[in-house]
């Protein structure tokens, strides 16, 4: 037995890679709906068995936009289960509908502190959930290397929404993704991924609600905003 | 200590416990394992003597086989609290017999019939006395003895009840037994050998109940979506209403382990008042379990996905409340508020509705203004400062307005949003965030963000 062949059978390990190549993964991921970021993530999309860290910086910076396209083809295309676990706001229907999710295959739990990882655990062990989406704001470190276990021996997507200040604590998530909003573009800072450093931002153009017809076509001012409205009710 | 008096008993051993024989308990007893037995066949007869007999030539390719459907019987007669005296026999009353005698082998045929009778010795018949005593006198002994004498004579002997109880054991006539009538609905009680004061402890006992549930529905050829759990508390000087809890599931099932999981869920969560010393179950009438079909390939499809997801709904409610987890649908309504529900989550229903055409998307885009991806549940008050809403900070606003109004038909109802007069604005903070807001007479308020 020579050696080298020894070694390039480990680095044909999924686990194992090079640290100047992205590491290939064992399932091929689910398309993010964006090119520029599939080049860049392992598996040329969102991984399925993973944990995926987002650390938004605002809200409204796009966050859910960026996972409805996958969300939508894992409704529509695979007949997978959506299940949305403590979202901080209400979810809202039509939103969801016109962004292609299927609304018969969307579970939403509201799960109080730590009822929403045992939610996201026992969702990633049932079969036929395609992707989990949790807001875990304070989560311990053990519970969520839990869920890194328990998604590794699924097949599902898991996203973990937390603060962004939780950037600088370490985490079991492969992938970890921070969210920050500039104009109309989504840009999205690879923190950590299966492979090299990625140490540029990535713009994303996730749906924007300006490319609709009901763009201003300059700034409005509120003042004619206020003007427009009837004074008094119907009479 | 079977046959002997009391107070010889006793005086071979003086710390004996008595008991008096509650025979209503024992029926009771006995007609729960007969529910329990309608999972193995649905042919079963309860008997005098706490002896139940189950009819399952029918069963047998099933189960397995005669001898693995005996062991079944017997491993699941003591999971449910009672060690029986089992035998397995081609006739009813040879296996009356060989059960009381003791002979518990898992097979019997036709032929080896008489040979496995012959060996019981004649106090199995439960002969009046004088009849046993008799038989001695001929020099009979054991039922080997007594098949061997000739049948005419017997009969003129000892009359004809004994030759006609012989020839049907033996199979030589037909031996028509009545059959238990599995009740209407389900109602099962188990008293507990000692007060439970943890909740979580019930878990056991109660799944003794739940599989004579199963068995009760296997007979029943159906499914139950609900089922009612009483536990009542130590009678005395204050005595408290039970406590009941009530298990749903997302479907009909009789699956035993599914619905173990739901109790287990909803027990951690149970608060007992008092300590419990029986336990209750009721169901309602079954209703038809649903067909599944098998793919022909393997691929992630409807069918057993669905059932596994049904199963994670009901573990899901059963923890976290049956308001917590639901589903979403959007409604064609203008008002935002109104144009989405909350709808039962319903993994087992299968049938998808076809969306109305009102809710075409492509519809949707032309019709309506951008809807965002997060509701407020209220809409929040927003600040006005020189003329510009603010949010940390002045808001830009990049599209709009979009004119929502009216709702006056609903108005005088309780908790509906009524009329409405609003002008909506996609807004931009200086953070970056994209908000969803809208000025009405009362001023500028934020009612969603585009996450």
């Amino acid at each position: 037995m020579s050696s080298s062949t020894t070694l390039a059978q480990i680095l044909e390990r999924p686990d194992v890679w090079r640290g100047d190549a992205l590491a290939r993964a064992a399932l091929p991921g689910v398309p993010t709906g964006f090119a520029d970021l599939d080049r860049e993530l392992p598996g040329g999309g969102w991984p399925r068995g993973g944990l995926t860290e987002l650390l938004p910086l605002r809200r409204g910076v796009g966050e859910l936009s960026l996972l409805l396209p996958a969300l939508a083809r894992l409704s529509r295309d695979e007949l997978a289960w959506l299940v949305c676990i403590a979202p901080p706001y209400l979810l809202y229907a039509p939103a969801l509908q016109a962004g292609g999710v299927d609304l018969s295959r969307l579970l939403v739990a509201s799960a109080p502190g730590r009822d929403a990882a045992w939610a996201c655990e026992r969702s990633l062990a049932a079969d036929g959930v395609g992707a989990i989406v949790v807001w875990l704001p304070e989560v311990q470190a053990t519970s969520l290397r839990r869920l890194q276990l328990a998604a590794e021996a699924s097949q599902a997507l898991l996203f973990v929404f937390r603060p962004a200040a939780c950037a600088s604590q370490p985490s079991p998530a492969p992938l970890r993704l921070a969210l920050e909003g500039e104009g109309e573009q989504l840009i999205v800072h690879l923190l950590k991924r299966r492979g090299s450093a990625q140490p540029l931002p990535l713009p994303i153009a996730v749906q924007r609600p300006l490319c609709l017809r009901h763009a201003l076509a300059r700034p409005a001012s509120a003042l004619s905003a206020a003007r427009s409205l009837p004074r008094t009710a119907v009479a | 200590m079977a046959g002997r008096r009391l107070a010889e008993a006793r005086a071979l051993l003086p710390a004996l416990a008595v008991r008096e024989r509650a025979v209503e308990r024992e029926q009771a007893a006995l007609k729960r394992l007969a529910c329990w037995a309608g999972g193995f066949t649905s042919e079963v007869c309860c008997l005098a003597q706490s002896m139940l007999l189950l009819e399952v030539a029918a069963s047998l390719r099933l189960f397995g086989g005669a001898a693995k459907l005996f062991e079944d019987v017997v491993a699941g007669c003591a999971k449910q609290g009672h060690l029986p005296r089992a035998a397995l026999a081609p006739t009813p009353l040879a296996a009356q017999w060989l059960a009381i005698g003791g002979d518990d082998r898992g097979s019997c045929t036709l032929d080896e019939l008489p040979h496995r009778l012959g060996a019981l010795p004649l106090s199995v018949l439960a002969l009046a006395s004088g009849d046993e005593a008799r038989l001695a006198s001929f020099g009979a002994r054991s039922l080997a003895d007594l098949l061997r004498l000739p049948r005419a004579g017997l009969a003129r002997r000892l009359g004809t009840g004994l030759v006609t109880d012989l020839a049907r054991a033996l199979g030589e006539l037909p031996d028509p037994r009545q059959r238990f009538v599995f009740p209407e609905l389900f109602a099962e009680r188990l008293e507990l050998p000692m007060r439970v004061e943890q909740a979580s402890a019930l878990g056991w006992a109660a799944r003794r109940l739940i599989d004579a549930l199963c068995g009760w529905l296997a007979a029943r050829g159906g499914g139950i979506s609900e089922c009612v759990f009483e536990f009542g508390h130590e009678s005395g000087a204050r005595q408290r209403p039970a406590t009941v809890l009530a298990l749903g599931f997302a479907g009909a099932t009789r699956d035993a382990e599914r619905m173990s999981r739901v109790l287990g869920e909803r027990l951690q969560r149970l608060h007992l008042p008092a300590p419990v010393e029986r336990i209750g179950l009721r169901a309602g009438a079954p209703a038809a379990l649903a067909g599944h079909s098998r793919s022909l390939f393997v691929e992630r499809g409807e069918g057993a996905s669905d059932e596994s997801m049904a199963g994670l709904l009901e573990r899901l409610q059963a923890r976290l409340g049956d308001d917590s987890v639901h589903a979403l649908s959007s409604v064609a309504e203008h008002r935002p508020e109104n144009a989405w529900r909350r709808v039962a989550a319903a993994p087992l229903t299968g049938e998808k509705s076809p969306p109305s055409p009102f809710l075409a998307p492509a519809l949707r885009h032309s019709a309506v203004g951008p809807r965002p991806l997060c509701l407020l549940a209220q809409p929040q008050a927003l600040r006005e400062l020189a003329g510009r809403p603010q949010c940390g900070g002045p808001l830009r606003l990049l599209a709009g307005p979009e004119r929502i109004e009216s709702g006056w038909w609903d108005a005088a109802e309780p908790d509906a949003l009524g009329d409405v007069c609003r002008d909506y604005f996609v807004a931009i903070s200086r953070r970056d965030e994209w908000l969803w807001i809208f000025r009405s007479r009362a001023g500028w308020f934020l009612h969603g963000v585009f996450a």
